[in-house]
C-alpha cells in the first residue's frame, strides 16, 4: 500500500485535461468512470484527485471541448455523462503532438538511459 | 444573451447531484470489495475531499475563471515588473511621454470640437445661415427675417431663437466691469431647454419691444466670481451702459452661451439691445442683419428635411422682399459645421492628433524593442511554462497582460503629463481681455481616450514580442538557449528605421512651423508696430451720450498729444490682427460686379486724422483725413492700393464715390490712397480695405482704441496715459492695454504660428529623443551580438577602423533608409499643413537642415557602440562563447 503511494505521480499542470480528453475518446463516461479509467490505464500510477477532476471537467465543458448530459446508469442512477465534442477531438490531436514534442525534448536533454548508468 | 453565471442556482443543484452520484458509485465499489457500508461511504467522502470546496471550485469554472486568470496575470505582471525597476521605469516613462502628448492634444480638440454645449439634447440644435446668390455664407439674419422664419419653419423646428452678442459696461454699486452680453429672443432659454439656477430666466414675452423689459440674467460663473454666489442678487438694481437694469435670475451652472470660445456673462432681452451700440431700427429693418438664429429640430426631423423646408421659406422671402432678400438661400448647420465652415479647426486638430499619434508610435516601437530584448532573456522561462502545460494562447495572454499593465502605468503617468501640458496650453495669453473660455480641463472623454490609447498601446507593444517568444519553444529547449535572436533582430532593425522616419517627419513639421514663425515676424506688415501703445475703451459702456463721447475722445487726443515723449496719437475702431473687425459690403458707383451680385464683405476701419502717422502707413495719393471732415461735410474715405486696383484699375480713384451697404444714405468720396497693410491675416493676400473718419461714423464706433506713438520705450508711458484717461473720465473701463508689438501675438496673428511651432517642436523633440534611443539600442544590440564575430575578424587581422566601419555601416543603413521614408512622409504631411504656413511646405532649407541634423545625431549615437566594438579584445571575445 505504502509502495503504491510513493509511486504515484503528481499530474503536471494541464496534463489532466489531456488525460480526460484521451479517456473520453473511447466513449462517453461519467466523472467517476473517468477517474477509474485513468487510474486503471496508468497501471495505478496516476491517481486522479477528485478535487481537480470536476473543475477540469467543467472547464473543458465550458470551453466546449466536451459535452455533458444526464443519463441513467446501469444501476438506474442519474449520472452526468461526458463525451468528446468535435473541437475536443481536434484539441486532443494537437495536445498529443505537443506532448510528444515535449517528452522528446526532455528525453533529449536527459540523454539515453544507458549513459547515465555508465557514469 | 446568457451570462456565464446566469443560471447559477440550477447549475449548483446539478453539480451537487453529480458529486453525490460520484460518492455513491465510489461507495458501492468499495462495498463490493468487502468494506462495510459506513466504512465505504466515509472512505469515498475522504477520497473526494471537502465536497463543498470541490463544488465551489467547479462552479467557479463557469463564472470567474477569466477574471481570476486576469487578476493572476496582473499580479504576476506587477511582480515581474517590480523585479526589473530599471526597465519598468524607462518603459513607463517612454509610454507616458507618448500618451501625455496625445492626451494634451486630445484635451484641446475635446474642448474645442467635441465637448457638447451643456444644453438639452445639443444634437437636435442647428444654426441657420444663408447665401445670397453666389455670395459667401452669412450667419447673421435681420430680426424681421428671423420672425418670419420662426412663424414658417415650425414644421421642422420646434423652436427658433436668436441672439446678438455685445460687450457692455456693468456697474454695481458704482464699481464697473466690462462683460460679454447676449441680447436674446424671449424663447432663447426654452429652446435650449435650460432651467434657472436661481430666480428666473428671460421670459418668452420679453424682448419684443425696443427698450422694454430692463432685466438681466447672469451666468452662473460670473455670479459666483463677482457676487460670491449671493442669492440676494436676484432683484438687485444695477446699471448696464448707464441704464438701470434689474437682475432677475442666474443661468444654470456651466452654461456660457453658444460659443465654444467666448464666455457670455449676462443675458438681456433682445429689445434691450437699444442700450448697446446698434442701429436703433434693427428690430424692424430687414436689411440690418445682426442676429444669429439657432433652432431645435422637431423630433424625427433630420437636418436634410429641415434644409428643404428652409429652402422653400428662403424662396418665399426672396420673392416677397426682393430689395433685401433677393436670391436668399437659407441652410441649417450643426453647431460644429457652423463654427468651422472651412474645416480649419478639424484639419489642424487632425494634423496635430496625427503628429501626437506618431510620437506615441515611436514610444511604442522603443518599448516593443525593450520587450523583445526581455523576451529573448525569458525564452527559457516561457519554454518551461509551456512544458508544464500552459496553453500557448494562455502564454500570449500573460505576456500581453504584462505589456498592457505597463502601458496602463504609462497611461496614468501620461495623464499627469498631459494635464501639465494642457494647463500650460490653457494658460497661453491670447492678447485680449475678452472673456475667453479656453477650458482644457479633463472630462470623461479625455480619460476614456487616455485609457483606450493606453490599452491599444499595450497590445501594440506586446503583441509581436508575445507571439514571437511563445513560438518555437521546443527549439529553445532542444538547443539549450541560443535562441532565435536573428529573426527578432530583423524586426528590431525595421522598428528603428520606422523611428528615424517618424521623427524626421515630426521634426520637419516643427521646422516648417518654426521657419514660418521667423518669416512671419520678419514680414513687412505695412505698418510699424514698434513704439506704439494700444488702449481700448467705450464711453457708451458708462452711459455717455454720443455728444459726450465725441467730446471725450477729442479732449483725450489733445491731452495725450501734449504729453512729453508722445510723437503722435490717434484712435481707431479696429487694431490690426486683433479680434474685432468692421465689415461691410460697399456699393461702388459706376462698378458692375462681374457675373453675380456677390461682392464679399470688405473690412474697414474708423479712424481719427493722425492715424496713418501713428501707424506709419504711407500715403500714396491724395490727402489724409483732417479735423474739417465732420458730420456736416461731404462724407469721405481713404482706400488701400488693393481696393484701388480692384475697382478703379488704371485710374485715379480720387473723386470716385461708394456707399456703405449698411448706411446707404451717404455717398462717400474717395480722397486718398494708402499703401497696403496687413489687417486680418499675416499669410493671405491683402484684400481691399478702406478707412472712414471717426467724426462721420461715431454712432456705432464708440468702442475705439487709443494708439500712441512714443519716442522712447512705450511701456514706460503706459501709466501716465492711463492717468490721463482717468482724469477725463474716472469711471471709464480701459481694456486690452498692450503695446502694438504684443498685439501682434493674437490667434490670427503671430500667436497661431507660435503655438504651432511650440507644439510641433515639443512633439519633434520627443520624437528625436525616442528615435535616438531606438537607433542606439539597435546598433549596440547588433554590435554585442557580433562580439564573437568581431573577435574572430580582429584575430584574423581586421583593424579597429575596419570594425568601426562595420558597426557604422549598420547604423548608417538604418538612418539612410529611415531618412528616405521620413522625407516622403513629411512631404505628404506638409501638404496638409501648407495652408497654415508662411514658408513653402517643401521649404528646402527646412528639409535639408533637419535631415542633416537628424542624421548627424543618429550617427553620433552609433559611435558609442562602435567604439565599444573597436575595443573588443579578441581573446576575451573568443573565450566568451
Amino acid at each position: 500500500m505504502k509502495q503504491r503511494y510513493q509511486n504515484r505521480i503528481e499530474l503536471l499542470q494541464g496534463t489532466l485535461d489531456l488525460l480526460i480528453l484521451q479517456t473520453l475518446r473511447w466513449g462517453a463516461q461519467h466523472g467517476y468512470g473517468i477517474a477509474l479509467a485513468i487510474r486503471a490505464n496508468s497501471g495505478d500510477i496516476l491517481q486522479v484527485d477528485t478535487g481537480s477532476l470536476y473543475p477540469a471537467l467543467h472547464r473543458l465543458e465550458r470551453q466546449k471541448l466536451i459535452a455533458a448530459e444526464w443519463k441513467l446508469s446501469e444501476n438506474n442512477q442519474r449520472v452526468r455523462v461526458y463525451r468528446l465534442s468535435a473541437a475536443g477531438k481536434k484539441r486532443l490531436a494537437s495536445e498529443r503532438s505537443r506532448w510528444a514534442q515535449i517528452s522528446q525534448a526532455i528525453a533529449g536533454i536527459l540523454g539515453p538511459a544507458g549513459e547515465e548508468s555508465e557514469a | 444573451m446568457k451570462f456565464p453565471w446566469g443560471d447559477g442556482e440550477q447549475r449548483k443543484k446539478e453539480l451537487n447531484e453529480e458529486i453525490v452520484s460520484h460518492l455513491q458509485m465510489a461507495a458501492r465499489d468499495r462495498e463490493a470489495r468487502g468494506e462495510s457500508p459506513t466504512q465505504a461511504a466515509d472512505a469515498a467522502r475522504r477520497e473526494l475531499g471537502n465536497a463543498g470546496v470541490v463544488q465551489d471550485v467547479t462552479h467557479d469554472q463557469w463564472a470567474w475563471t477569466w477574471l481570476e486568470d486576469l487578476l493572476q496575470d496582473v499580479r504576476h505582471s506587477l511582480r515581474t515588473l517590480r523585479k526589473s525597476p530599471g526597465f519598468t521605469s524607462i518603459a513607463v516613462l517612454t509610454l507616458a511621454l507618448g500618451i501625455g502628448a496625445n492626451t494634451t492634444i486630445f484635451s484641446m480638440v475635446d474642448s474645442i470640437v467635441l465637448r457638447p454645449l451643456p444644453i438639452k439634447d445639443p444634437d437636435q440644435t442647428a444654426v441657420l445661415a444663408f447665401h445670397k446668390g453666389n455670395g459667401p455664407l452669412q450667419f447673421r439674419f435681420s430680426v424681421p427675417d428671423y420672425q418670419e422664419l420662426g412663424d414658417q419653419a415650425s414644421a421642422s423646428f420646434s423652436g427658433l431663437m436668436c441672439y446678438l452678442s455685445g460687450m457692455d459696461g456693468l456697474a454695481v454699486n458704482g464699481k464697473s466691469d466690462r462683460i460679454m452680453t447676449n441680447y436674446v429672443s424671449g424663447n432663447y432659454f426654452s429652446v435650449l431647454g435650460l432651467k434657472p439656477a436661481l430666480g428666473r430666466l428671460i421670459l418668452p414675452s420679453e424682448g419684443e419691444t425696443l427698450g422694454a423689459d430692463p432685466v438681466m440674467v447672469l451666468s452662473y460663473s460670473y455670479w459666483q466670481v463677482h457676487f460670491g454666489g449671493d442669492p440676494n442678487v436676484v432683484g438687485r438694481a444695477v446699471s448696464v451702459n448707464g441704464h438701470p437694469i434689474t437682475i432677475v435670475g442666474i443661468a444654470p451652472a456651466g452654461f456660457h452661451g453658444m460659443s465654444p470660445f467666448l464666455s457670455v456673462q449676462g443675458f438681456l432681452p433682445l429689445g434691450m439691445a437699444s442700450i448697446g451700440v446698434y442701429p436703433k431700427d434693427f428690430m424692424v429693418n430687414r436689411g440690418e442683419r445682426l442676429v444669429i438664429v439657432t433652432g431645435r429640430l422637431q423630433p424625427g426631423i433630420t437636418l436634410q428635411q429641415a434644409q428643404s423646408s428652409l429652402g422653400v421659406i428662403g424662396q418665399r422671402l426672396s420673392q416677397t422682399y426682393p430689395n433685401t432678400d433677393e436670391a436668399m438661400n437659407i441652410q441649417a448647420f450643426l453647431r460644429l459645421q457652423a463654427a468651422d465652415p472651412q474645416h480649419t479647426t478639424l484639419v489642424i486638430s487632425g494634423l496635430f492628433l496625427g503628429l501626437a499619434a506618431l510620437v506615441l508610435l515611436l514610444a511604442c516601437t522603443n518599448v516593443a524593442n525593450f520587450l523583445l530584448v526581455r523576451a529573448t532573456a525569458r525564452e527559457r522561462e516561457m519554454a518551461i511554462r509551456a512544458a508544464l502545460g500552459a496553453v500557448r494562447s494562455r502564454l500570449i495572454r500573460q505576456l500581453l497582460t504584462e505589456s498592457v499593465v505597463l502601458a496602463f502605468l504609462g497611461g496614468v503617468a501620461g495623464l499627469l503629463l498631459g494635464y501639465f501640458g494642457s494647463s500650460t496650453l490653457g494658460s497661453i495669453h491670447l492678447q485680449t481681455d475678452l472673456p475667453v473660455q479656453f477650458d482644457f480641463g479633463f472630462d470623461w472623454r479625455v480619460f476614456t481616450y487616455a485609457l483606450v490609447v493606453a490599452l491599444l498601446t499595450g497590445v501594440i507593444v506586446g503583441i509581436a514580442p508575445a507571439i514571437r517568444s511563445s513560438s518555437g519553444l521546443a527549439t529553445v529547449l532542444r538547443e539549450g538557449g541560443r535562441g532565435i535572436a536573428g529573426g527578432k533582430y530583423r524586426l528590431r532593425r525595421a522598428l528603428a528605421v520606422a523611428q528615424v522616419a517618424g521623427s524626421l517627419m515630426l521634426l520637419i513639421i516643427a521646422g516648417l512651423y518654426a521657419r514660418s514663425l521667423m518669416e512671419a515676424q520678419r514680414i513687412d506688415l505695412g505698418f510699424d508696430s514698434s513704439h506704439v501703445l494700444n488702449l481700448s475703451m467705450d464711453p457708451n459702456q458708462i452711459g455717455n451720450s454720443e455728444a459726450q463721447g465725441r467730446e471725450f475722445y477729442k479732449n483725450l487726443l489733445d491731452r495725450v498729444r501734449a504729453l512729453p515723449g508722445v510723437e503722435s496719437a490717434s484712435i481707431a475702431a479696429v487694431v490690426p490682427l486683433g479680434y474685432l473687425s468692421n465689415a461691410d459690403t460697399p456699393v461702388i458707383d459706376g462698378y458692375e460686379p462681374p457675373t453675380s451680385q456677390s461682392v464679399p464683405p470688405f473690412l474697414y476701419n474708423v479712424i481719427s486724422p493722425d492715424y496713418f502717422e501713428t501707424m506709419r502707413i504711407p500715403m500714396v495719393r491724395g490727402r489724409t483725413f483732417t479735423s474739417a471732415d465732420d458730420a456736416n461735410t461731404q462724407y469721405v474715405g481713404i482706400v488701400n492700393e488693393a481696393m484701388s486696383k480692384q475697382f478703379w484699375p488704371n485710374q485715379d480713384p480720387i473723386g470716385h464715390h461708394f456707399k456703405l451697404g449698411s448706411e446707404p444714405g451717404h455717398s462717400i468720396e474717395v480722397v486718398g490712397v494708402v499703401k497696403d497693410s496687413r489687417f486680418d491675416s499675416i499669410t493671405s493676400p491683402i484684400a481691399p480695405f478702406f478707412y472712414l473718419p471717426f467724426a462721420q461714423h461715431y454712432t456705432f464706433n464708440s468702442l475705439e482704441t487709443l494708439q500712441v506713438r512714443t519716442y522712447a520705450a512705450p511701456e514706460a508711458m503706459m501709466p501716465e496715459i492711463q492717468r490721463t484717461i482717468a482724469t477725463l473720465s474716472p469711471d471709464l473701463l480701459v481694456f486690452d492695454v498692450e503695446t502694438m508689438r504684443q498685439g501682434l501675438y493674437t490667434l490670427g496673428g503671430l500667436l497661431g504660428f507660435q503655438i504651432g511651432a511650440g507644439l510641433a517642436a515639443s512633439l519633434g523633440g520627443l520624437g528625436l529623443i525616442l528615435a535616438i534611443v531606438g537607433v542606439y539600442g539597435v546598433v549596440s544590440f547588433a554590435a554585442s551580438q557580433r562580439t564573437h564575430e568581431i573577435g574572430i575578424r580582429m584575430a584574423l587581422g581586421a583593424s579597429p577602423a575596419d570594425v568601426l566601419k562595420m558597426v557604422f555601416r549598420e547604423g548608417a543603413m538604418i538612418v539612410l533608409v529611415g531618412l528616405a521614408i521620413g522625407l516622403a512622409a513629411a512631404f505628404a504631411a506638409g501638404r496638409v499643413a501648407r495652408n497654415f504656413l508662411v514658408v513653402s511646405a517643401t521649404d528646402p532649407v527646412t528639409y535639408v537642415t533637419v535631415s542633416v541634423l537628424l542624421a548627424t545625431i543618429a550617427l553620433a549615437a552609433c559611435y558609442i557602440p562602435a567604439r565599444r566594438a573597436m575595443r573588443v579584445d579578441p581573446m576575451v571575445a573568443l573565450r566568451y562563447e
